[in-house]
């Protein structure tokens, strides 16, 4: 592939005009989302189907087919997704559809709404954009290169303006891009949110022959998957970012570490690095310019642990992943103890927008204190789920009502909890809060990397804090003794709480536990770990007493503490509970009012779930 | 190396940029509770977290380990406010609830006040044994035995120093010096006439040709004979009869 390297920006620009043109849209491309959750629900079934079509139509040669070959288009609880361009959207799209879509969409460019989006309020259909909520109260300035870029193909990326920053950033000075970088205000989207610029700028002040620069792609918070979602659908755009830092700071070597759970974001990275490498874009000389950097993809140690700073540097030396002190910084002593730049995948993916639109155009979107957009992966209880990007900024209701579309069933919206497990939870009362990096630590939670949880009335916020508390406790790499020995104690209480044994005192004991932690850790996994446990007191502590005073949870989730009745008013005597119990221990006659022996009851909940009637009351 | 001024609990204190706090502060006669600090370890682990004290620079103030952290002129160290007290208590109690019966941690929980962990203990890991999973047994024998025979096996809460795959470790040379540097003196190591005993295997003694006492493992002279080059016939007598 030697021979495709580029010598010089010239050539590369010539290059870009050139495959630009041989690419003009003339046809309608059908983008089918080849992101996992898509993948899971059929995409690939709906892909062939298109495939076959196309062929037996004899438009091989005039539709451009892309399968696969998306990234995540966001909306993946309605998947699988197919899209055309940046207007029309289809969704939960079964192989049954595409003749319809063949012939109506590709043909005829018309839109068949019955595809679109159902708004489940007014029950309109919408197969725009534009018209669906979920897309229109979004920004897509990350997310965009998802749905339209081949992430396999490295000449997708160039067609569409890829790689350009390079040539902006090249033709600059080092301190210069650093100061676009600190202009525009770019904070870290990995968790801390600290200041890009100011990052690189201390990493290159640092007197040294070699520097590095890293991309945090280790996502270790559950169910998260924004930087799976940018590595596996915009390869392209990480590295771009990364070659800019490389730059900026003078380094000549960078890794990107992987969560090793994600072998296909791992490829399809390694493919884009190959790629780049050959056009002559990464390694010696990069388009003439004498200027070498390479990048090399490094596997997760597989542990949560390994995605803070320090025991990422150590993974990626070969050693064992552990956190150590910090306190001479890693942009003076980081990996090797040479100066480090690490920064998170989709840190990374913003510099080029920097780069090449200017530091005042990037502050235009976002807040004073936090520009840009941040990508989120919204979960939990809302309507619509799936992977999003707002503005710095939006308020937490939005988010939820917009673009999440409310809450699931009609219940009521209880709180949001935001930043991975050592965030913390934020009650409704406060969803009128912008999101931004100093909004959300002043209310007790955290930015995190971006996961959101939504919850609604039937969530125990005791057993959400226990939830998060075990899975810390369980990562905890057991090095330093506030953490390794701390969070199994918080862990015992919380379980003793939610299981009807909590004493008065607990809540305070959690308290002191919480203040240990949060001085006494070594690293950010055990300081930050009592942000479930301390937001969930102050914002819901009559929960908590609940528990331990009246041993009762009021969100009747708690097992121990709930005993199911059977409402006599509303039970048609349908016998449905009584076929469904497992332990058999309802009882009643034919369309009379049925009864749950309390003494077998095991409380798994089957009967609630079954009775068509709501008549199955938790207490 | 450049001579700094520091504060201590309010003294103006003499110093070499890089040193601890922590060294800094024992030169100076003040007293800072550590487990796991060794004066022959190049990089302190910073595991117990009783060594905290809190540090402040340009008006900011934290807590930080002072075994490890680096002192830089301007800076102002305090080691007993109400903020260390309560941190380190919290720890001690944490590390009581572990190993009730190790006594260096006995004697730090009642230095501290603490008269009992509140924290629920149960029977199978109260005997379970004394460590506190500091690993500094693990970094004496990587950094000043140099054999690596042991490292910290598993984590969070399982994490403890033990030989690859808890078999006996042919790298072991039976020196000792991991249970010496142990704070808590978790580690067994028996001496029986010319054996010795630890991790799981048994070392014969070399005797003192003089007073007749089993004093070192043939396989620690072995090693020291290989690595250094010095002459067998010096372990012929020990040390108390050189
Ligand atoms: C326990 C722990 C886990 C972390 N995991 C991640 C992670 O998975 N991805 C990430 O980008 N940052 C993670 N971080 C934050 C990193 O330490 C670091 O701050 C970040 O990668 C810096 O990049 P940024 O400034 O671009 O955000 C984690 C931090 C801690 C304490
Ligand atoms: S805080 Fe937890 S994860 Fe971090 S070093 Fe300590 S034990 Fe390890
Ligand atoms: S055995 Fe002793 S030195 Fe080794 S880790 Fe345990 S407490 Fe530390
Ligand atoms: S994977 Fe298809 S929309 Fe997310
Ligand atoms: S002596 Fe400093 S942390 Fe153990």
């Amino acid at each position: 592939m030697d021979n495709r390297k580029l010598q010089s920006v010239k050539e590369f620009e010539s290059y870009r005009t050139k495959i630009a043109e041989s690419r003009k849209d003339e046809y309608p491309v059908i983008y089918v989302c080849g992101g996992t959750p898509c993948l899971a629900k059929g995409s690939r079934a709906v892909a062939h189907a298109f495939k076959k079509e196309i062929e037996s139509q004899g438009l091989a040669c005039k539709v451009e087919l892309r399968h696969k070959v998306t990234g995540c288009q966001g909306f993946c609880s309605k998947g699988p997704v197919v899209s055309f361009g940046n207007d029309i959207v289809y969704l939960e799209v079964k192989p049954n559809h595409v003749p319809e879509i063949m012939e109506k969409t590709v043909k005829n460019a018309q839109v068949i709404d019955s595809l679109g989006y159902k708004d489940p309020q007014t029950k309109k259909r919408s197969a725009s954009f534009e018209g669906i909520p979920f897309y229109s109260h979004q920004k897509g300035m990350i997310l965009k290169g998802l749905r339209e870029i081949d992430p396999l193909e490295i000449d997708d990326y160039i067609a569409r303006g890829g790689y350009a920053s390079l040539v902006r950033a090249f033709a600059m000075v080092p301190e210069e891009v650093i100061d676009l970088i600190a202009e525009s205000g770019l904070r870290g989207r990995g968790g801390g949110g600290f200041p890009a610029g100011a990052k690189w700028k201390s990493c290159r002040a640092v007197d040294s022959e070699v520097r590095y620069v890293l991309c945090n792609g280790d996502e270790g918070d559950p169910g998260a998957f924004m930087d799976r979602s940018i590595m596996e659908g915009n390869p392209h755009a990480v590295i771009e970012g990364m070659i800019v830092g490389a730059w900026a700071v003078g380094a000549h070597h960078g890794y990107a570490y992987i969560r090793d759970e994600y072998p296909l974001a791992v490829k399809v990275m390694k493919k884009a690095v190959e790629d780049a490498t050959a056009m002559g874009l990464l390694g010696r000389n990069i388009l003439g310019t004498g200027f070498d950097f390479d990048i090399k993809i490094t596997r997760g140690g597989g542990a949560f642990v390994c995605g803070e700073s320090s025991a990422l540097m150590r993974s990626i030396e070969g050693k064992v992943g552990e956190p150590r002190a910090k306190y001479i910084r890693s942009v003076e002593k980081g990996l090797y103890d040479l100066p480090t730049v690490l920064n998170n995948v989709e840190t990374w993916t913003n510099v080029p927008l920097i780069v090449n639109n200017g530091a005042q155009w990037y502050r235009k979107t976002g807040t004073q204190g936090s520009p840009g957009t941040k990508v989120f992966s919204l979960a939990g209880k809302a309507v619509n789920t799936g992977l999003v990007e707002v503005p710095m900024g939006t308020t937490i209701r939005e988010l939820v009502e917009k673009v999440g579309g409310g809450i699931r069933g009609g219940r009521k919206f209880k709180a949001v909890q935001t930043g991975g497990p050592s965030g913390g939870c934020i009650p409704e009362s406060l969803a009128d809060l912008p999101i931004d990096f100093d909004s959300l630590s002043k209310a007790g939670s955290m930015m995190g990397s971006g996961g959101i949880i939504v919850m609604d009335e039937a969530t125990c916020m005791v057993d959400v804090a226990k939830y998060f508390i075990s899975f810390l406790a369980e990562e905890s790499c057991g090095k330093c003794s506030p953490c390794r020995d701390g969070l199994p104690r918080m862990k015992q209480i919380l379980t003793d709480i939610t299981e009807g044994r909590g004493k008065e005192g607990d809540i305070e004991l959690l308290e002191e536990l919480c203040e240990v932690l949060s001085y006494g850790a070594l690293c950010g996994l055990g300081s930050s770990a009592p942000n479930p446990v301390l937001s969930t007191i102050k914002y819901f502590r009559e929960e908590y007493e609940a528990h331990i005073r009246d041993k009762r949870c009021p969100a009747g989730v708690c097992r121990e503490l709930v005993t199911f009745r059977i409402d006599a008013d509303a039970c048609t005597g349908c016998t449905l509970c009584a076929k469904q119990c497992p332990q058999a221990c309802i009882t009643g006659e034919r369309k009379k009012a049925h009864v749950i022996d309390q003494s077998t009851c095991i409380k798994c909940g089957v009967c609630r779930d079954v009775c068509k009637f709501d008549a199955v009351r938790v207490e | 190396m450049e001579k700094i001024t520091i504060k201590i609990n309010g003294k103006d204190i003499e110093a070499l940029k890089d040193q601890s706090v922590l060294e800094v502060a024992r030169e100076n006669g003040i007293a800072i509770p550590a487990l796991c600090s060794h004066p022959e370890i190049e990089t302190q682990a910073g595991s117990c977290r009783v060594c905290l004290v809190e540090v402040s620079q340009n008006g900011r103030s934290r807590v930080v380990t002072s075994c490890n952290y680096p002192v830089r002129g301007g800076i102002e160290v305090r080691t007993d406010t109400d903020l260390v007290r309560r941190i380190r208590k919290g720890v001690v109690e944490l590390l009581l609830s572990r190993t009730p019966d190790a006594p260096v941690i006995q004697k730090l929980a009642r230095e501290n006040g603490i008269e009992g962990s509140r924290f629920f203990v149960d029977e199978a890991e109260h005997y379970r044994n004394r460590c506190i999973a500091c690993s500094l047994c693990t970094q004496v024998c990587e950094e000043v035995v140099g054999v690596s025979a042991i490292s910290m096996l598993d984590r969070g809460r399982d994490k403890a120093p033990g030989t690859p795959y808890l078999k006996p470790s042919q790298a072991c040379i039976g020196c000792g010096a991991c249970a010496y540097a142990c704070p808590t003196e978790a580690i067994s190591m028996i001496d029986e006439g010319e054996v010795r005993k630890i991790w799981g295997r048994e070392f014969k003694m070399l005797t003192c040709s003089v007073c007749g006492k089993p004093y070192i493992p043939e396989a620690q002279v072995e090693w020291i004979v290989k690595t250094t080059g010095k002459d067998r016939s010096f372990f012929d007598k020990c040390p108390d009869h050189r």
